[in-house]
């Protein structure tokens, strides 16, 4: 270590020294010369007490300046430095906002440069803490907003970090999960293998049903060891919507192939028993022609319902809406439905108050949605029986009913009888496509009303359906 | 430090537990899926899997052995360790009614028979539900949530119930079928029986917590068939 004297800090010691020691120097021994001299002059013993005294003073003098001018270095350097201390204390702390560093007055350059030196350290530690919250922000609010679950287990198989998403998953909180093992949070012994293979260090994905609640997961297993050495993070991806929508996609397929091959298969007897011989035989033949013809309708109605579904379902039908009087509606297709009840020995009611308010709906829609389900009573209820079709006022909409004696419907099928292709009871349903109830549902809604039943086995059925007043 | 070492050589054998349920859980929903899609490769590859849950029970069940061996665990440490062996014994039968149900998948897959799947699905996926619970409850202790998940058991009966019936009807109304529809009642019985087992792991989780061994199944099966 080099000693290097600091003049600025000495100095005024030196001169102060030099002052005192010109002081005593050049009052003391004049005093005590004087004191001499009287003596000599007196012939006594020469009498020192001012000489004594003047030294006494002199000295308390010499050393109280001394202690001034300590007190005045010390207050100089000692007190900037306890700031700056201060300053660095609050810094280890964390108190950022409330560090105050003074600016040095005085003359030491080295505690200016050190304040100054603090002062900056202060500034770019909290920039960077500014900008590590902020970033912190928003990487939280990107994993609690995000759809996908995002988990992170160090190497030791305990949780680090559980997103919104996953704890919705698992049906647990990041609180209670932080430090569990994965077994413990997820429960599923795939996913536990998936990162058990993924923390060797090849990122894999699976695809699994998980649970009770059948929820269809895509699993991400990705290692992390750039970012954070010795953990893995698994990213889940709920695919149940997108997978259920595919099984409804295949069954509707499977289904419609299936209507067609009906109707097509004995289209292909008949024309093939034609060609064997039954051409020969014109009454034969012309009854084999006719049958055909009768599939050909089954085959085209069921076409055209498919494509009018299709049509609704992308929202391409137009409808043509105008106010109309609910007992207007009602009328055209109780009318035609009126004959084929009769046929089969049924008695068809219409119940309208004339004074409804209209409501807003495309006249020609609703009669294909009340003639469907007057199809459905009329098949449905044994000769004898009762169909009752009526409407009344319930607050802003118009209820319309169409009741019947029938044979009802099971409780199991009751909200599944809107499905597409759905028959509840597949020997009583005979013909038909299946599709009718699919397409009154979408017709009804497309008029912002609803569509319903209640039914007793054994008893009969009632279909409710509303429409909003105009 | 040997509180350490026992905490540490518990918590893996309760994560072994819980693997295990998992598999248990699996193989239920398994087998009636194999059975909803009458599919036969399905149901035997379902058959095959118990056998990774038999291991996995005796692996554990060695484990829990040696624990105790070494480090003779006392008061509610052992009466846990006692436990385990109990409820991964309740999970190795849940593992064969599994089984059971897959078989009979297999045996039905070509058949026209009509199943009530949708009940079999229902009754299938509240004793999954209930397991699942239970199991969460037995590593927490959680007693409170043990006692209603027993309770859950009612459900399952009913269902239980309801479907033979139905079963029993439509077997007498198709003689023919009987063989199978019986095979159906098995089916039925199978998940019944599991759900009851649930129950049995929710006594445990009781015990463990408390030191009182009480019965909370209330329902008495054979009376009410």
């Amino acid at each position: 270590m080099k000693f290097r004297i600091r003049w600025r800090i000495v100095l005024p010691y030196v001169i102060l020294l030099c002052a005192q020691a010109i002081i005593f120097a050049s009052v003391l021994p004049p005093i005590l010369r004087h004191a001499y001299q009287e003596a000599l002059v007196n012939e006594q013993s020469p009498n020192l007490t001012t000489f004594y005294l003047v030294t006494i003073i002199l000295v308390i003098l010499a050393i109280v300046t001394v202690l001034l001018l300590s007190l005045y270095v010390s207050t100089q350097t000692l007190g900037p430095l306890e700031k700056l201390t201060r300053a660095a204390k609050q810094m280890g702390a964390g108190q950022f906002d409330e560090i105050d560093i003074p600016k040095p007055s005085g003359e030491i350059i080295e505690i200016k440069e050190l304040s100054e030196a603090l002062r900056q350290t202060v500034e770019q530690i909290s920039a960077q803490i500014n900008a590590l919250t902020n970033e912190r922000s928003k990487l939280a609010a990107v994993l609690s907003q995000m759809t996908d679950g995002v988990l992170i287990a160090d190497s030791g198989g305990h949780v680090q970090l559980l997103n919104k998403a996953a704890e919705r998953l698992f049906k647990t909180e990041e609180s209670q999960a932080l430090g569990r093992s994965v077994v413990e949070v997820m429960r599923h012994h795939a996913i536990v293998d998936l990162w058990t293979e993924t923390r060797e260090g090849e990122p894999k994905t699976i695809t699994l049903e998980m649970g009770s609640d059948h929820k269809f997961l895509q699993v991400f297993g990705i290692p992390l060891s750039a970012d954070l050495p010795g953990s893995t993070m698994l990213l889940l991806q709920d695919l149940t919507q997108i997978h259920r929508l595919e099984t409804i996609r295949r069954d509707f397929i499977s289904n419609v192939s299936h209507e067609l091959r009906t109707p097509l298969a004995s289209l292909k007897a008949l024309t093939e028993t034609l060609l064997d011989g039954a051409l020969e035989d014109p009454p034969a033949a012309r009854r084999f022609i006719v049958r055909m013809d009768t599939e050909v309708d089954n085959l085209t109605l069921l076409v055209n319902e498919l494509l009018e579904l299709s049509r609704i379902e992308s929202g391409r039908t137009t409808f043509e809406f105008q106010r109309i009087l609910p007992c207007k509606l009602l009328s055209a297709p109780c009318d035609r439905m009126a004959l084929q009840a009769d046929r089969v020995g049924l008695n068809l009611r219409l119940n309208c108050p004339q004074d409804l308010p209209p409501v807003f709906a495309d006249p020609d829609r609703i009669s294909q949605v009340v003639i469907n389900l007057l199809h459905n009573s009329i098949k449905f209820t044994p000769a004898g029986g009762q169909i009752e079709v009526s409407a009344w006022l319930e607050g802003s909409q118009v209820v319309f009913s169409v009741k019947d004696t029938g044979v009802g419907i099971a409780e199991k099928d009751l909200t599944r009888i809107f499905e597409r292709f759905y028959k509840a009871d597949r020997a009583r349903f005979g013909g038909g496509t299946g599709l009718g109830l699919s397409i009154a549902k979408h017709m009804v809604e497309a008029h912002g009303g609803k569509i319903w039943t209640e039914s007793e086995e054994g008893s009969g059925s009632t279909f409710f359906f509303t429409i909003p007043v105009a | 430090m040997p509180r350490f070492t026992l905490d540490r050589e518990i918590h893996l054998i309760q994560d072994e537990v819980l693997l295990l349920g998992s598999l248990v859980e699996q193989a239920l929903l398994n087998a009636v899926d194999a059975l909803r899609r009458r599919d036969a490769e399905f149901a035997h590859q379902i058959e095959r899997a118990d056998e990774a849950i038999n291991e996995k029970r005796f692996a554990i069940e060695n484990h829990v052995l040696i624990l105790i061996a070494t480090q003779q665990p006392m008061a509610h440490d052992l009466r846990l360790m006692a436990a385990i062996l109990e409820v991964i014994t309740e999970l190795e039968r849940m593992g064969d009614y599994a089984k059971g149900i897959a078989k009979i998948a297999a045996g039905l897959a070509n058949d026209e028979i009509l199943v009530p799947i949708r009940e079999i699905g229902f009754m299938a996926d509240i004793a999954v539900s209930m397991l699942h619970r239970a199991l969460g409850a037995f590593i927490a202790e959680d007693v409170t949530l043990a006692y209603s998940i027993a309770e859950e058991d009612q459900q399952v009966d009913e269902l239980y119930n309801t479907v033979y019936y139905k079963v029993v009807q439509n077997m007498i109304a198709n003689p023919s079928t009987i063989d199978n529809t019986n095979h159906i009642l098995w089916v039925l019985h199978n998940i019944e029986r599991t759900a009851d087992r649930v129950t049995n792991i929710c006594e445990r989780t009781v015990f463990i917590a408390t030191g009182d061994m009480l019965e909370l199944d209330t329902s008495d099966d054979e009376k009410d068939v």
